[in-house]
């Protein structure tokens, strides 16, 4: 089931010899998947090799669908998920002022599912909740959301009362590197870091190809780690944290926009300083010091295969992504031992949170199929 | 550079006959941003949108594309310049499938064959990249589709077309209340991919949860354009319905001439 779900359609033939199962009992699997409307099976359209062609294994989208929700600082974003990964239907919306309180955005999050659950028609089995910020996760309970200004918040629990199904909450940049590592760039990579910049910075580690979760899940705050001896302060209480040299109010500073901007005008500004490199190099020159000295230690301390940057770091233009690959190369000690580790721009954009919750989600949900 | 506009228009005025429709009107449209154009019925908020895009040509007033000040004189130049339009009546053809919807007009391939597998690719591409997935084949034709589904591709063709300004009338109107959350989920991660985005909404809930900014015209004036976060429901159904609400909008009517 879970090699459906994560890889998609394969042949009959295909999934004998990856499970190592006889051909008999996957026939036997198959059928009874298909009788339960999981899969569905077609001949296949393109042929390999002579004799009768292995059936088409496909799953069905609707067959096991869970709500996905990705709390930001400045928005919402839902999405109802079916199985194989598939995005069925979508909402979101800023959050001002009043909005941003806990309980509005329960009360907002409950009203929309509804909406949506209605004019798609489908049952959701399970919700999975990205949040930014520490979450604990035995029962959901937000400790700290600095940004959104939330503490001890029993999100999972409020969540689960109101939607009437199971909950999970993961921290973003947790949830972030499970997407990356089941449908995104560091998809069949054992070890791999995912480091973002949404509103803050934040880091989440496969290590031989499962989440390190940290005690009690408390992990992530990869943005937090000092790297500028009195430095600017932080609203985490330290000074000179990563985040505050290379998050989204330094990327507004070396971008000459106003703190604060629109995601959508940093976005544009970086945009169109990829088409003049040197300028970019210029102008993004300090940020890119920064985030090549934030990986070397980040390399060094957890040897992973590749570095994904997800958020605002993919809309980085793509020659000084190509720079700070090289930087870190040289500077990083295990980079070298490893043959260069890679670093590359997130392939799922400002969907990787969403997909990391609706992964969540889908855990116990492929368990029990 | 980067903060400043990608579009702005300064001391527009349009007359049909003896009517004066729009007044000095200044607008700008930021890339990145959703600013979202509110009015009451009659306060020039198509005739704003379909003056930019070249559809009624200006009486007197600049407009200004990024950093150059531009003539639009018809729709062409309006598309080459980067700016399209979606209108409230979906300007699809329904016997159309999604591909060639998507690329009516502008084709591609040779004079006597069309190349039809690169545009269907370029077409599947565009959707995916704004993570449409309702859609089941690109080769469906429009009339089968929903209402929410057609605004989608009428939006995901101006991505196609590279666009950098986006002008959506009333997108929403003929739909229901979970197909208007999916097409403003669209709107607003066209924002984040960096276009500026001009949203006609009559809906103050709509506005408030995907807008930027918010400009609202008054009897052909333009009284206010302001961050979302600074404003109050309260004061825009005020700067809407009386051209004022406190500080914000037009003077004290003892000052104004009209």
């Amino acid at each position: 089931m879970r090699r459906l779900h994560i890889d998609g359609p394969c042949t009959r033939a295909a999934l004998t010899t990856e499970l190592g199962l006889n051909r008999s009992t996957i026939k036997a699997l198959v059928d009874g998947l298909a009788e339960a409307g999981v899969v569905e099976e077609r001949v296949p359209l393109q042929r390999s090799g002579a004799g009768r062609p292995s059936l088409l294994v496909l799953p069905q989208p609707h067959a096991a669908v869970v709500l996905a929700i990705d709390i930001r600082v400045e928005g919402v974003a839902i999405a109802l998920v079916g199985l194989g990964g598939q995005i069925l239907g979508r909402n979101s919306w800023n959050l001002y002022g009043r909005a941003s309180q806990p309980d509005e955005v329960v009360a907002h999050i409950v009203d929309s599912t509804r909406w949506l659950v209605g004019e798609l028609s489908v049952e959701t089995a399970a919700v999975g909740v990205s949040v930014p910020g520490v979450v604990r996760r035995s029962d959901g309970l937000v400790h700290e959301a600095p940004n959104l200004h939330w503490t001890d918040v029993p999100l999972g629990e409020w969540l689960s009362t109101g939607l009437g199904m199971p909950v999970r909450l993961g921290n973003d940049a947790e949830l972030g590197a499970l997407a990356e590592h089941v449908r995104g760039a560091a998809r069949g990579a054992s070890d791999a870091v995912y480091v973002s910049a949404d509103f803050g910075v934040g880091g989440g580690v496969i290590s031989e190809g499962s989440p390190m979760r940290g005690t009690s899940g408390y992990f992530g705050e990869i943005g937090h780690m000092v790297v500028k001896p009195g430095g600017r302060p932080c609203y985490c209480g330290s000074h000179g944290c990563w985040e505050t040299e290379i998050g989204e109010a330094a990327m507004c500073r070396a971008l000459d926009l106003p703190e604060g901007s629109p995601r959508g005008a940093i976005v544009a500004a970086l945009k169109e300083l990829s088409a003049h490199s040197a300028l970019a190099r210029e102008q993004l020159a300090e940020l890119v010091d920064w985030l090549a000295l934030g990986l070397v230690n980040v390399v060094n301390m957890l040897g992973p295969e590749l570095v994904v940057l997800g958020d605002l770091f993919t809309s980085l233009p793509a020659a000084l992504i190509a720079d700070v690959g090289r930087e870190v190369r040289t500077r990083s000690l295990v980079s070298r031992a490893v043959g260069g580790t890679r670093i590359v721009p997130s392939v799922l954009g400002g969907d990787a949170k969403l997909i990391g919750a609706a992964e969540l989600a889908f855990e116990p949900v492929l368990g029990t199929m | 550079m980067s903060s400043d506009p990608i579009l702005e228009i300064k001391g527009l005025n349009k007359s049909f006959g003896p009517v004066h429709v729009l007044h000095d009107v200044d607008f700008t449209v930021r890339a990145g941003e959703v600013t979202a154009l509110v009015g009451d019925n009659g306060a020039g908020k198509s005739t704003l949108v379909k003056c930019i895009a070249g559809i009624y040509g200006h009486d007197s007033g600049t407009v200004t594309f990024q950093g150059n000040e531009v003539h639009i004189r018809g729709p062409k130049d309006a598309a080459q310049l980067g700016i399209e339009v979606v209108y409230q009546d979906l300007a699809l053809a329904d016997n159309l499938d999604i591909v060639q919807n998507m690329f009516l007009g502008r084709e591609r391939g040779s004079r006597w064959m069309l190349d039809e597998a690169a545009m269907e690719k370029a077409a599947r591409e565009t959707l995916a990249s704004l993570s449409v997935r309702t859609v089941k084949s690109v080769r469906t034709p429009v009339a089968s589709l929903s209402g929410g589904q057609r605004q989608t591709v009428a939006i995901a063709k101006a991505v196609l077309w590279n666009s950098k300004v986006v002008l959506l009338d009333e997108p929403t109107a003929a739909l229901g209340v979970a197909q208007t959350r999916q097409v403003l989920d669209l709107v607003r991660r066209l924002a984040e991919q960096g276009l500026g985005v001009v949203l006609i909404s009559h809906n103050m809930a709509d506005v408030f949860e995907v807008a930027d900014r918010i400009a609202t015209l008054y009897l052909g004036r333009m009284v206010a354009q302001v961050p979302t976060k600074e404003v109050t429901n309260t004061q825009v159904v005020e700067l809407i319905t009386a051209g004022r609400s406190g500080e914000l909008g037009l003077a004290r009517p003892d000052t104004v001439t009209i």
